[in-house]
């Protein structure tokens, strides 16, 4: 994903938006829209609050124009709001339904999944099953940190920004997830082998 | 790159430079790799596994189409205009409310005492739903009117007092009278639903729907006007419907006249009707049947038929429009059979064989061909 044509283009958009350019405002909607949504669908299952919650971010948005950074890096900024927006609504949606707060602030939903068509072998294919289920199986921000850092391909101060928490929060989160993955990935693979050569 | 050395696989699957390279690579990325395996060939086959581990694990995204975004950004862009032109009035007025203190206090009260109202609302007053289409009805309230709403997940049937029959569909909801009285026969329709109207020229048949207007005098026909979506479509089965918007100046003109006035929808044709921006599109139904009785059905077999008179036996089997230049098509021969395929399949093969092509406008098939005289 090379991202700097993009990254100018956005800053442009960003500027004629803030100047309160209708088209402008369509066009930073709809380009990124999908991104949102589907970093939205990580809060809630309902996808139809999901997609009211980013027409209200950006009718949000649109009212304070005038007070936003003009140099806000674009992706991440809508990111971080959009997951401060939905945490408000899920926690007094909840309220509201008098249901219990605890799970739905816990709430990060990712699948990773296996692609086959990669696969050329059974050692990659256990390798990569059990990197799969390792990654379902981590903590919720540990979980966030992972998918921010290497499926949005997010800086260290992004992910703080998006996350609300300080660049070296996301550091040690990262490691941890790191190392707990590599230590376990290392176990199965090895207990693999040793039936492998068994067997 | 010499930190690369001492690497193991998992190293490698979690390095952003090589994630960068095994997802996205470009010639630099490419050629810097392939010196440094060169270099190092016994990494080799650490860094084909890391790559097809990288490769294979994948995220669940869930899926929207581009016509929901489209929808819902549509929707927004209506809205922050709206706001604007609200700003202009009521400029300078603007202040952040709810950062006051007692603002937030009273908020919360207000915001009880409408749940209060909301859960009376809903519990109590239950019933009091306003009708379907009362607002904008046209008839006389004396009649006496029956309301339906299928809660059920299958198709309901209706039977009217003049021997039509709606075929109601789930979530759906209607109104109409118990007797239809006076000269027009008017329901009211949200959602979807099937109409098999009993012919009375003179007494035409209307369906109003979410703006439009459907006008048949004895036909049957498919409305589909979902309460959250944006657009009425009308298909036509058999005999001959008019639709028009209930916005439209000529209303009532329209409603009254004997004459089919508004746009003519024929069998096969379909009308999709955007409320937003009043604007009609006639098309052809997504499958179209044929028209005509089971022992009239012809037999779709040509052999060295001019491509015109193949044509003009489907135009009138499917009771559609086909609109071709006749001096080009008629030294098109075609040998064929076509009796199994679907209209649209039918054209297909007809225009790949005389190398021409077609298009659907306005209702219409129109034949575009350079002919085949050479």
């Amino acid at each position: 994903m090379d991202s700097t044509p993009s990254f100018s283009n956005d800053r442009l958009l960003w500027q004629d938006f803030l100047a309160g350019e209708v088209r402008a405002f369509e066009k930073l909607m709809s380009d990124n829209f999908r991104l949102l949504f589907q970093y939205g669908c990580k809060f809630s299952k309902d996808r139809e609050l999901v997609k009211d919650s980013i027409q209200d971010l950006f009718l949000v948005l649109w009212e304070k124009r005038g007070n936003l950074n003009p140099d806000a890096a674009v992706k991440p900024y809508l990111m971080a709001s959009l997951r401060r927006l939905m945490h408000r609504q899920v926690s007094s949606r909840a309220w509201v339904g008098g249901e219990a707060l605890q799970e739905e602030d816990d709430y990060f939903d990712i699948e990773f999944s296996v692609e086959d068509e990669y696969i050329a072998n059974e050692a990659i294919a256990v390798r990569s099953g059990q990197l799969e289920k390792l990654l379902n199986a981590l903590p919720r921000r540990q979980k966030e940190v992972v998918y921010l850092k290497f499926f949005q391909e997010l800086s260290r101060e992004q992910i703080a920004e998006v996350m609300a928490i300080s660049p070296q929060t996301v550091s040690n989160l990262l490691q941890i997830a790191i190392k707990h993955l590599k230590a376990h990935w290392k176990a199965g693979f090895l207990l693999f082998f040793l039936l492998h050569f068994l067997l | 790159m010499d930190r690369y050395n001492d690497f193991s696989v998992d190293d490698f699957v979690w390095d952003d430079f090589f994630r960068q390279w095994a997802l996205s690579p470009t010639p630099e990325t490419d050629s810097l790799w392939d010196d440094w395996i060169d270099a190092n060939p016994e990494m080799l086959g650490k860094v084909e596994q890391a790559k097809a581990v990288v490769l294979s694990l994948r995220l669940h995204e869930p899926d929207i189409s581009d016509a929901e975004i489209n929808q819902v950004v549509k929707r927004t862009v209506g809205r922050i205009t709206e706001v604007d032109e609200g700003n202009l009035r009521s400029a300078g007025r603007r202040v952040p409310v709810f950062s006051i203190p007692w603002m937030q206090f009273a908020a919360s009260i207000a915001f009880i005492m409408l749940l209060g109202w909301a859960v009376y609302s809903v519990m109590i007053k239950r019933e009091e739903k306003p009708q379907l289409g009362q607002q904008d009805s046209m008839i006389e309230e004396s009649n006496s009117f029956i309301e339906k709403t299928n809660t059920s997940s299958q198709t309901m049937q209706l039977d009217l007092s003049d021997g039509s029959r709606i075929s109601l569909a789930p979530k759906g909801r209607i109104r109409y009278p118990e007797r239809f009285e006076g000269e027009r026969r008017e329901v009211f329709l949200e959602g979807e639903a099937f109409f098999d109207i009993a012919k009375d020229a003179d007494h035409p048949f209307l369906v109003y729907a979410n703006g439009l207007v459907t006008k048949v005098l004895g036909t049957s026909f498919r409305i589909k006007a979902y309460g959250d979506s944006h657009e009425v479509t009308v298909e036509v089965k058999t005999g001959k419907v008019a639709v028009f918007a209930q916005s439209d100046p000529h209303l009532k003109e329209k409603v009254e006249d004997k004459q089919f006035k508004g746009v003519v929808l024929t069998p096969n044709q379909k009308i999709i009707y955007a409320r937003d921006e009043v604007k009609m599109v006639k098309t052809l139904v997504e499958k179209p049947e044929m028209v005509v009785s089971k022992a009239e059905i012809p037999q779709f077999e040509f052999e060295d038929t001019p491509a015109n008179e193949v044509f003009n036996t489907i135009a009138k089997a499917y009771g559609i429009d086909i609109l071709y230049d006749e001096t080009l098509l008629k030294d098109c021969p075609l040998t064929a059979r076509l009796d199994s395929q679907t209209l649209h399949d039918k054209l297909n093969i007809i225009c790949k064989a005389v190398e021409s092509s077609y298009e659907i406008i306005d209702g219409q098939v129109v034949i575009h061909s350079k002919g085949c005289r050479n």
